[in-house]
């Protein structure tokens, strides 16, 4: 088989939900991660719990990968909905490999490289109709020169648990598709590129991520109440949190749920729950006794499209405005936001850092693309993390809980301490603890509550800037679109342009000194998020002195690097 | 039934008199409410206990009511509207060494917190949940509430109630709860006594006191409380359900307020499931990290 050695590749398979289109795109994810080179890869699930158009894109790399691609260059159709469906994705120089025999006959548009595998009919003739997919997989293999021996390692890996004999049966399938394959003559140009050498890597969504940052960080307790797209963290660590003695407890709705986080952070534990908007509306207001009785907490906030129920499965970055000043008074927090799988984990192990060190919620925002995604990321070693403890009392003198300190941070102390017994109020209070509502006493709280959030900045990474010197154009982005942001400063600056990025993972209390600075070396600034309002764009107008332009879709799907590529050519032409 | 409520609560046991365990903090209800009497029955029972203040958390909502953690000497949580119920749980499973009381109301407990309810009971969570029943919206100043009697004008009803009220004691029967009792707040003995026995069960206890609001609630009076509350018999089987639903129905068809130890069974609580389930996967604190992570190696 010739083809001339891609760096970057991108494969689309598409069925029926239940034909393996999954399983088929985890294998070629979990073969060439496991072969040294870079994955990320993009899911869509039918809406429907059975049936339905399923799809899986991999994207797979010799280089380091920061999104799931403009569009695909293979497409791998099981059925005929699947070909329909992407047909006005099918460019010259595409390849299609599709089941034929099947349930349709494509007319193949012009300079389309098109590889017709009878996926449905060699399974019934090895008597194995689930096998399609491994036929399809095979003949994948050959064409777009797919790891094979990582291939058959993570098949036999996968099935080895149900025996033998499914072993075989699944090796035989892919086998065949490998010679059906074999039989054809290669037209188009694409096969993945060899990677460098092997890494050291695991392969995770970002939701699993998220909840092994968690226990990294030393959780103990997570109150669970099940949300598209922020189910899986639950689920992760649902399986997992017991085998580290902690507890995962399902709520009766997301009011319990976070009302069981703080019981469990007064109680001297870290403690955590994961939701999307809906839920997010709904802790609000506890989310407001948090911050005034300072217990720590971590709420993980995986958006979705919105408002209200919105689109559920979709992607959007729309729920800044409610993680940043959502809830009654005068209430803050600290926002982080994720960008890539890796952020996942190490954000939220930040997360709880800063929960704990300053004793108020910490919000991370992840997204409904990174949710499902997958990405290698370099294996996490735990001991290289750094894990925070609230700061407790010595024991000496009078316990007063809400001491009035310097930096704000007053000791805590856990129930059963003796000397410590004091109140968490949602009541404003004294020192002690003790309603005082005097308008004395109101400012001091008050700003010493602020004050603890003043000096977050210098405790994290706050920002990342993309390049250096002064550009024609710098680029601001918060969570995944920053990935796909990075890519496209490469494709123009390649090109010539003078382009900058800004890339803030703390977004509350936002950093405005670095946005400044970052704002004073680009003659002119644009914000693409994905949300109909611009919502970081109008935190930035609102606290820095910079206008950026804002680009902004809310077509429930991520930005692609190419319409950024576009926008800024379009902008600075 | 002398057990430990708590698995380390004899651990802590101390010897303080009722007066011990009361704050300094100044009172803010009424002359002649009713909530005087169920601060004095939880003081008793925490004498008669013997828990350690240290090792005692005391957890409520909002409203009149919820103010009573304020004159406990305990650790305490002073919540939101309807939610002291998920707080504690959060407590208690967190730490089931601890003695977790709630306190509140019952607009707190079975309005805006209603939704909570079933859910403490059915779980089974290790506490005691003591309604302080006034049927009245008290810190609002007179709106009626969902045990409100129709009879009764209030703020929001001034031509008369238009709905029928709910009987917590029947809801937390059905619900699931593992321990009910009755009693009006102004006898201290009996509420005493079914605190320190629900704070004794081992599981979730409910206790419903009721108590008078002098301010706005003029039918539901002491006296009226204390004339209408007939003590089960001694032949009461506690430990019949159908039993115990019976005698509420039976009692509320002739106008009587049913009080004592309605119900009480024993099932395994929340807490202990959970240690059983990490106990099941081998878990433990220092259960190495690295075996979590390979599993997502390619």
């Amino acid at each position: 088989m010739q083809g001339i050695p891609k760096n970057d590749l991108i494969i689309r398979i598409g069925g029926e939900g239940g034909e393996g289109v999954i399983s088929v795109g985890d294998f070629i994810t979990q073969a060439c991660a496991h072969a040294g080179l870079d994955v990320y890869t993009f899911k869509t699930f039918p809406a429907e719990i059975k049936g339905g158009y399923a799809m899986y894109q991999v994207r797979v790399c010799t280089e380091r990968l920061y999104n799931q691609g403009d569009t695909f260059d293979v497409l791998c159709a099981f059925n005929g909905e699947a070909y329909n469906m992407n047909l006005a994705s099918l460019r010259p120089g595409t390849a299609i490999v599709y089941d034929s025999p099947g349930d349709f006959t494509p007319d193949i548009p012009p300079g389309v490289f098109a590889y017709p595998i009878p996926m449905t009919q060699t399974a019934k003739d090895m008597h194995n109709l689930r096998a399609k997919n491994m036929v399809a997989l095979g003949a994948m293999s050959v064409l777009f020169n797919i790891p094979v021996e990582s291939l058959r390692e993570v098949i036999t890996a996968k099935f080895s648990r149900k025996g033998d004999e499914v072993v075989q049966g699944n090796l035989a399938a892919l086998e065949r598709g490998r010679e059906l394959a074999m039989a054809l003559k290669k037209n188009d140009p694409w096969t993945i590129g060899t990677a460098k050498a092997k890494q050291d890597v695991i392969v995770m969504s970002g939701n699993n991520a998220i909840g092994l940052g968690a226990l990294i960080a030393g959780l103990d307790f997570f109150a669970a109440y099940p949300i598209t797209p922020a189910t899986e963290v639950a689920i992760y660590v649902a399986k997992h949190l017991p085998k580290r003695g902690g507890t995962l407890i399902q709520a009766e709705d997301e009011i319990a749920s976070i009302s069981q986080v703080l019981g469990a952070s007064y109680a001297g534990k870290k403690a955590m729950t994961s939701t999307s908007g809906p839920g997010l509306s709904l802790m609000s207001e506890m989310l407001g006794m948090a911050f005034m009785s300072e217990l720590p907490c971590v709420v993980v906030d995986v958006q979705r499209g919105g408002p209200s129920t919105g689109l559920p499965t979709k992607h959007e970055q729309s729920d800044l405005f409610l993680a940043i000043h959502g809830g009654h008074g005068d209430a803050g927090r600290i926002v982080l936001s994720v960008e890539s799988i890796h952020d996942c984990i190490d954000l939220t192990v930040v997360a709880f850092n800063l929960a704990e060190k300053y004793q108020c919620p910490v919000l991370l925002l992840s997204d409904g693309s990174l949710a499902f995604s997958t990405q290698n990321v370099p294996y996490p070693n735990p001991d290289d993390y750094h894990v925070v403890e609230r700061t407790r009392w010595n024991g000496e003198g009078e316990y007063r809980r809400y001491t009035l300190t310097e930096d704000g941070i007053s000791p805590m102390v856990d129930p059963g301490t003796p000397g410590g017994v004091h109140i968490a109020t949602g009541l404003e209070h004294n020192e002690a603890g003790l309603p005082s509502y005097t308008s004395a006493n109101h400012e001091a709280m008050q700003a010493k509550r602020f004050r603890k959030l003043k000096n977050v900045v210098n405790d994290v990474a706050p920002t990342e800037v993309d390049g250096e010197g002064t550009a024609d154009l710098g680029v601001i982005a918060w969570g995944s679109t920053i990935g796909v942001v990075r890519e496209a400063l490469q494709r123009l600056r390649a090109e010539g342009y003078k382009v900058k990025g800004f890339y803030p993972k703390l977004l509350n209390p936002l950093p405005v000194q670095q946005f400044e600075d970052f704002g004073a070396s680009c003659k002119r600034l644009l914000l693409p998020e994905v949300n109909f309002q611009g919502q970081l764009a109008h935190f930035v107008r609102a606290e820095t002195s910079l206008r950026p332009e804002s680009y902004t879709i809310c077509g429930g799907m991520p930005f692609t690097p190419e319409m950024i590529v576009n926008k800024v050519r379009e902008v600075l032409a | 039934m002398n057990a430990p409520a708590h698995p380390q609560m004899h651990l802590h046991k101390v010897d303080l008199k009722p007066k011990d365990y009361k704050t300094d903090t100044p009172s803010f209800w009424c002359a002649g409410c009713g909530h005087f009497g169920v601060l004095t029955g939880l003081l008793r029972a925490l004498s008669e206990i013997g828990v350690d203040p240290n090792h005692l958390v005391n957890i409520s909502g909002i409203g009149c009511s919820s103010r009573l953690p304020y004159f406990v000497n305990s650790y305490k949580m002073h919540t939101l509207h309807g939610r002291a119920g998920p707080v504690a749980t959060g407590v208690q499973l967190a730490r089931p060494d601890l003695s977790v009381v709630v306190t509140g109301g019952d607009g707190d407990g079975f309005s805006i917190g209603g939704g909570h309810m079933p859910h403490l009971a059915r779980k089974n969570v290790n506490m005691i949940y003591i309604l302080m029943d006034n049927h009245v919206y008290g810190l609002t100043k007179g709106q009626c509430s969902p045990t409100s009697r129709p009879e009764m004008k209030t703020t929001t009803t001034p031509y008369g109630g238009v709905e029928e009220p709910l009987d917590p004691v029947l809801y937390m029967l059905t619900y699931g709860a593992t321990y009910v009792g009755q009693a009006f707040a102004g006898n201290v003995k009996l509420a005493s006594q079914l605190i320190k026995d629900g704070m004794e069960h081992k599981g979730f206890a409910f206790v419903n006191l009721l108590s008078q609001c002098p301010s706005f609630n003029d039918i539901d009076t002491a006296h009226a409380f204390k004339d209408a509350c007939d003590q089960v018999p001694d032949s009461h089987d506690t430990s019949d359900l159908s039993a115990a639903m019976n005698a509420v129905n039976a009692a509320k068809q002739a106008g009587r307020i049913p009080t004592g130890l309605l119900y009480k069974t024993e099932r395994p609580t929340l807490d202990q499931r959970m240690a059983e389930l990490v106990e099941r996967v081998g878990g433990h604190k220092d259960y190495d990290l690295r075996k979590i992570i390979d599993l997502a190696r390619p």
